[in-house]
């Protein structure tokens, strides 16, 4: 909508020469912007390489999918016109938007559907390959019809075509996908030099609404203090995602600056290791729950930003539960009988947490919190993100421990026996199974009792739910508040 | 003096090999997976053992490291396990920035330094002499990142004269490159400047007292041409060594100012590999450094021997 709207200022400015708004000094709209960023993409190639960073420049801008997240979580149609499924929920037929190319001027048809597709299970390592399990066979039915046809129902894999998994490729764009990514967006990569910048061009043979902005630098931060410097001396536009909450208020009472304040997937958890000796019994996780006053850790951490959910699930899934953010409330005296009744006194436990400033801070008032009713925490910082990857997240060598996990719907991965928080229920797993072959209506449902369940076997403590905190000019318009997804989407901002 | 030289570049490879075994020993001990970093936290542990194969972390240490200090040695860096492209032209380009910051720094810091440092010497009895002083003092005690952050805000974000960080490569855009230099130049020279000024000023206070000195007063020339027509020149020598020293501090300090800054040097270069786990790229970022710290200290030698005829015949 803003994009449309913005086409019109711009024709409307053409014609009249007028120079109402934010404009150069030429009289003409100021159409480039400037978002400061602090993590940045090693390279950009996401099919072989982790993290948010990729993506969140890339996605979206650069390369598209059949289907995107709109800021609301929604699924909608993107290089697919629209789409129907069969009654079994097995068949998925696309049709696709004609006349779309890629930026080296090759046409996207169903045969880079299923190029693409089929190129995820050989080639990706990185990004959630096994996303895209459940396809059994994909047919390119015609030029503008792909049909994709799945060994079983599943509800996440639609979704999952909204993430990296879903990207479009043409075979003539991969030869340096480090470097030089070739996608469908509306966006182009001008340059690139990791650590620093990302320089976007607007793609002129884009095939949907042409984006307001027509250049973009996504500049990369390594202090969040450089970061909103930048940005109070006019060098930057944007930032996305503050991480420092207590950088927030001076923007609050300047006129020259707005702050956007939506929902993220950021679920900071303090995670404890459910196969260890210190944190098997369930009622000492539990007595853990009641002991933490996670409201007085989110004051501490975040300086208030944020919101309580007690379970894994933000607010933009359907099966969101607010009412888990009461399940366990403040009761010191309750995890004190707990832990009695679970026969455990002086217990001491290894409390190893990633150097990242809102888990140390969190850190210290969970550690003061556990000593009231007992339980002795020894915190060690681990250099985030090598060693805690290996020590924790790798080895499982941890009793407790504090981190953000910002995957979209990663509730799923959390219960995985396997993973590091070392839950283990066959019948929470049965249930996300049977979940994901569902109805639409009990999706949602059976999505809701196995989260609920983890929230009850205290798998793990969710403490709150990360803030999606933009901070930009005055007169940026469409600037995405909420961030359901990894991509940062600039096609709609304006000014 | 070519005995000298040579004997000194015999040192001076030696120390590059042996700096290239600390450092790999160092980083083969760190802990951390570069594999899992690289696939992140979705990949299964038997993804990241192929990966680990792939990036040939698998292989003994000892074949690691012939393997790649044989190829540094044809000048090949390797090529990041990162950015997947070729370390070489990673570090030029980041040393080319970090010695445009240091260069200017010095620069500034000599320019500051020997008025000034002469100024307090001369004064050195007056109360304004003294009240100089001081003023170096505290400029020697002030960090360079405080500094840094304190020029950001009051030039940045307060008057918005100069940018708060960044930086513009000077053949594309030179105004743009000028702005940005500006204020990390002057956070990361103005403690060398405030040190440099005391080293100045005690020179200049040892030289007054010389014979020659005296000699050349006697002469008749006035305290101020005597100082400058034979004085500075032997004031320099100490000075000199000084700032030999300085610019390997420097080279540390711009590992703080490009972070202050955002400046996409070779600290900043460094820090991130190390995040990262790139360890090709660290072992070469490191090994850059060393060789240049110690060229920096052989020139510093040579020009010795250029500004003090003495120490040609001593060598």
């Amino acid at each position: 909508m803003f994009a449309s709207i913005a086409t019109v200022m711009v024709a409307s400015m053409a014609l009249v020469g007028c120079s109402s708004g934010s404009t150069t000094a030429g009289g003409k709209p100021d159409t480039s912007l400037t978002v400061g960023l602090l993590a940045t993409p090693g390279n950009l190639d996401y099919t072989t390489t982790a993290g948010a960073a990729i993506p969140q420049a890339l996605l979206y801008n650069v390369y598209e999918g059949l289907v995107k997240l709109d800021n609301d979580g929604t699924i909608i149609p993107l290089l697919a016109e629209s789409w129907t499924v069969s009654d079994d929920g097995l068949v998925y037929d696309f049709l696709l938007h004609d006349g779309v190319t890629f930026s080296d001027g090759s046409p996207f048809t169903a045969e880079s559907v299923k190029f693409s597709l089929e190129r995820v299970k050989d080639n990706w390592t990185a990004n959630g390959p096994a996303y895209l399990d459940p396809i059994a066979s994909i047919e390119a039915v015609s030029d503008t019809e792909a049909r994709i046809t799945l060994s079983k129902p599943s509800n996440s894999w639609l979704f999952n075509m909204s993430g990296p998994v879903g990207t479009m490729f043409t075979e003539s764009g991969l030869a340096d996908l480090a470097t030089a990514p070739v996608g469908t967006g509306p966006y182009t990569v001008s340059s690139f030099k990791s650590g620093d910048s990302l320089v976007l061009a607007a793609n002129a043979d884009y095939w949907g609404e042409a984006p307001y902005m027509t250049g973009v630098t996504l500049r990369y931060f390594t202090d969040a203090t450089a970061q909103t410097n930048a940005l109070l001396s006019g060098d930057i536009n944007l930032i996305s995602g503050i991480s420092q909450f207590q950088l927030v208020d001076q923007f609050k009472s300047n006129p020259d600056f707005q702050v956007l304040e939506g929902a993220s997937t950021g679920e900071v958890t303090l995670s404890m290791n459910n196969a260890s000796d210190a944190f098997s019994d369930v009622r000492v996780r539990q007595a853990v729950m009641y002991a933490i006053d996670r409201q007085a850790v989110m004051d501490t951490a975040n300086s208030g930003f944020g919101l309580l959910i007690g379970s894994m699930v933000p607010p933009t899934d359907p099966w969101y539960d607010e009412s888990l953010a009461d399940l366990y409330p403040y009761d010191p005296d309750q995890a004190t009988d707990l832990l009695a009744e679970a026969g455990v006194s002086d217990l001491t436990v290894a409390f190893k947490i990633p150097n990242l400033p809102y888990a140390v801070a969190g850190a210290q008032v969970v550690k003061d919190q556990l000593a009231k009713v007992g339980i002795t925490a020894n915190v060690t910082a681990l250099e985030f993100p090598a060693v805690w990857l290996d020590e924790v997240f790798s080895k499982h060598d941890y009793d407790m421990s504090l981190i953000m996990h910002s995957e979209p719907r990663d509730v799923t991965a959390f219960a995985a026996p396997t993973y590091y928080a070392g839950y283990d229920s066959p019948a929470v797993m049965a249930k996300f199974a049977e979940a994901d072959g569902a109805d639409a209506t009990s999706y949602i449902e059976l999505m809701k009792e196995a989260t609920t369940t983890m929230a009850e076997e205290a798998a793990a403590d969710w403490l709150y739910l990360q803030p999606a905190i933009a901070l930009a000019d005055a007169d940026l318009l469409g600037v995405p508040k909420n961030t359901p997804s990894l991509a940062l989407d600039l096609s709609t901002i304006a000014r | 003096m070519v005995l000298v030289v040579l004997r000194r570049l015999g040192v001076f490879a030696t120390t590059v090999v042996v700096a290239s075994v600390v450092t790999f020993l160092m980083l083969s001990i760190l802990p951390g997976n570069a594999a899992r970093i690289a696939l992140g936290v979705q990949a299964s542990e038997a993804d990241v053992a192929a990966q680990a194969t792939a990036m040939g972390l698998d292989r003994p240490a000892i074949v690691r490291y012939l393997d790649w200090f044989g190829n540094v040695l044809i000048g090949d860096f390797g090529t990041s396990t990162v950015s997947r492209q070729a370390i070489g032209p990673e570090i030029t380009d980041a040393l080319g920035i970090t010695v445009i910051l240091v260069l200017t720094s010095v620069v500034l810091a000599l320019l500051f330094a020997i008025p000034f440092g002469i100024l307090t010497a001369v004064r050195q009895r007056k109360p304004d002499g003294a009240i100089l002083s001081g003023i170096s003092q505290i400029g020697v005690a002030v960090p360079g990142f405080l500094a840094g952050m304190l020029l950001v805000t009051i030039f940045a974000v307060t008057l918005r004269w100069l940018p708060a960080g960044g930086w513009v490569d000077p053949g594309e855009d030179f105004g743009g490159f000028i702005e940005h230099l500006i204020l990390p130049a002057i956070a990361l020279g103005s403690v060398q400047g405030a040190v440099l000024s005391r080293y100045v000023r005690s020179s200049v206070l040892e030289v007054m007292r010389e014979d020659f000195i005296r000699t050349a007063r006697a002469k008749g020339l006035g305290a101020g041409r005597a100082l400058f027509r034979h004085g500075l020149r032997n004031a320099a020598v100490p000075v000199m060594t000084v700032l030999g020293l300085q610019i390997a501090t420097l080279l540390v300090g711009a590992v703080v100012i490009e972070r202050v800054f955002s400046i996409p040097g070779l600290g900043s270069l460094l820090l991130d590999k190390v995040a990262l786990r790139d360890l090709p790229a660290v072992q070469g970022i490191v090994l850059v450094l060393v060789v240049f710290v110690l060229a920096l200290n052989f020139l510093v030698d040579l020009a010795f021997t250029l500004i003090d005829p003495r120490l040609r015949s001593a060598t």
